[in-house]
């Protein structure tokens, strides 16, 4: 029998998880109006940063073998670097295409790194082993939790928070909400709109990285296919928190983990394999209630 | 050298033009408003000065400066400022956050906080809700601060379209009295958009008469208001030349 904590301890990780991939792209969205759906290939291509490159069976770890002090900041900045580079190469060109032209570009900008690493690293997934002594499991509140869950919770506060300060605080986060809000405003106010957006891309990089090293410790696998499915839940979390609004994506993905963890632990038995359709049935549910997303003030305008 | 030189101006939307070869020009420190019907052009003539509208053809330069073809954050650096219509203010954000956006182009970062100052004893309301949501400001406040905000990019050059629209007469004279007082303090050259010559004679100046998308009248804003030449320019006559 899983007690209440650690029901509690399972949600709110696994949401920190979901709401930090779904800040990621809530950002961009909100300074360019684009769903960046290659975002889910940045988390992979960070964790295949951390094994040397090649098509053998067994991972041999590279980056992942430097101590954390490095480690962390390393694949902050790598995940950063790629997703600038991304928008440098490919979305700059396509600042005038419409919304559908920028998506369906992120899609082909997704193959095209999931391909790259298929030819790098081959495609069968392979074991890692990061940080394992992070699985170890702690007492804490009449739960046996892992360590890495409590860090996960913790750095998702963490990131979340830093994110919050740097938005709060600083010129480039200024700049950014006020681009947000609206872009061509923003520019006839000397706001750069390069800066800006190469910004965007660097948090939302930096923000995948972090799910990476999460993810990697977490299931100790790293596989192509990998970003696919928690690029799909933080989309929906992003579409269900207000597209473009970033408390709502953090609220959304928490809430999407929560109720994933609930249904896996309620359902009966014979139906528990099919939760994931429970789960969108939820979505569809609040799609329709509340269209315009759970956490848009009622106050706020659509976007031209 | 005039401050601000239009030549030629095109702009157009798809084939739809919006701007006909249209030259203008502004002297330093000069206060030029520009009027005619909907439709005439006014607010593509501020976005192509902008560069928020793109050109077809012509060019339009600034203390000698080419601005056409720079982008909008290219030429608000040049010293170009701009109230828009509808006053665009950053809802999200709050009072001051909005003044502070446009200081980022600044090179005299030390001379923002007066600056700031100096905006809050100019619309003293401003000062009292520095740390509100922007977005919830009635219209009139909203004007005020989008007029601070363009102010805080400290520009040589402001344009201004509509401040009158949708506010009760007394608080566009309070806006009016601002921007007059401002321009004399500062040496800014003001570029208005203003639908009624009656107005604009009050507060004084040029004035540009626009018709689809031509320049069909220039002259003091009095000798408009008098005449009442925009109401030909409104219901289409001939091509009105008042005295330069």
């Amino acid at each position: 029998m899983t007690s209440l904590a650690q029901l509690f301890f399972d949600a709110v990780s696994l949401g920190g998880i979901y709401a930090m991939a779904a800040l990621g792209i809530a950002l961009i969205f909100g300074v360019m109006n684009l769903v960046n759906f290659a975002h889910g290939e940045y988390i992979a291509f960070c964790v295949f940063a951390l094994i040397v490159p090649s098509t053998e069976a067994v991972a041999v770890m590279f980056l992942g073998k430097a101590p954390a002090f490095l480690l962390i900041p390393l694949l902050l900045m790598i995940g950063a670097g790629a997703a600038m580079l991304s928008e440098y190469v490919v979305f700059r060109h396509l600042r005038r295409a419409t919304p559908v032209a920028m998506m369906i570009s992120s899609f082909a900008l997704g193959f095209v790194i999931q391909n790259a690493l298929l030819a790098t690293y081959g495609g069968r997934p392979k074991a890692i082993s990061l940080w394992p002594e992070l699985n170890t499991p702690v007492a804490i509140l009449g739960a046996e939790v892992p360590l890495l869950q409590l860090i996960v919770i913790l750095s998702t506060l963490l990131v979340v928070g830093a994110l919050a300060l740097l938005l709060k605080k600083t010129r480039l986060g200024l700049e950014m909400r006020a681009a947000a809000e609206n872009f061509t405003m923003a520019r006839l106010l000397g706001v750069r709109a390069n800066v800006v957006i190469t910004g965007a891309f660097a948090l939302s990089g930096a923000l995948a990285a972090a799910v990476a090293l999460i993810m990697a410790t977490q299931t100790g696998v790293a596989d192509v296919r990998m970003g696919g499915q928690i690029m799909l839940v933080a989309f929906i979390a992003t579409v269900i928190g207000g597209l473009g609004s970033l408390p709502g994506a953090v609220a959304a993905g928490f809430l999407i983990g929560a109720a994933s963890i609930l249904l896996q632990a309620f359902l009966p038995l014979e139906v528990r394999p099919f939760r994931d359709a429970f789960l969108y049935t939820l979505v569809i549910a609040s799609l329709l209630l509340r269209p315009q997303g759970l956490f848009v003030p009622s106050s706020a305008k659509p976007r031209i | 050298m005039s401050k601000l030189g239009v030549f030629d101006l095109s702009v157009r939307y798809g084939k739809v033009p919006a701007l006909n070869d249209v030259t203008l020009h502004l002297q330093e420190g000069e206060r030029v408003f520009v009027s005619g019907p909907n439709g005439a052009g006014k607010s593509s003539l501020l976005g192509a000065i902008s560069g928020a509208v793109a050109t077809s053809h012509g060019r339009i330069e600034m203390d000698g400066d080419l601005l056409t073809g720079r982008a909008p954050e290219a030429i608000a650096r040049l010293g170009l400022s701009m109230v828009p219509e509808g006053r665009e203010i950053f809802g999200s954000l709050t009072v001051e956050e909005n003044l502070r956006v446009g200081t980022g182009l600044r090179r005299d970062r030390g001379a923002v906080e007066g600056d700031i100052a100096e905006i809050y004893d100019a619309f003293p309301i401003l000062g009292d809700r520095r740390h509100a949501s922007a977005g919830a400001l009635s219209g009139g406040q909203q004007q005020m601060l989008a007029i601070g905000r363009a102010l805080m990019t400290n520009p040589k050059l402001m344009m201004v379209d509509e401040p009158s629209l949708g506010l009760a007469p007394k608080i566009v004279d309070q806006v009016y009295d601002t921007l007059v007082q401002l321009q004399e303090e500062r040496g800014l050259t003001l570029l208005i958009v203003e639908q009624s010559s009656t107005r604009a004679a009050r507060v004084g100046g040029r004035m540009i008469l626009l018709r689809g998308g031509s320049v069909v009248g220039d002259g003091d804003a009095s000798a408009f208001a008098e005449k009442d030449l925009l109401s030909e320019a409104y219901f289409g006559q001939s091509k009105l030349e008042v005295a330069q």
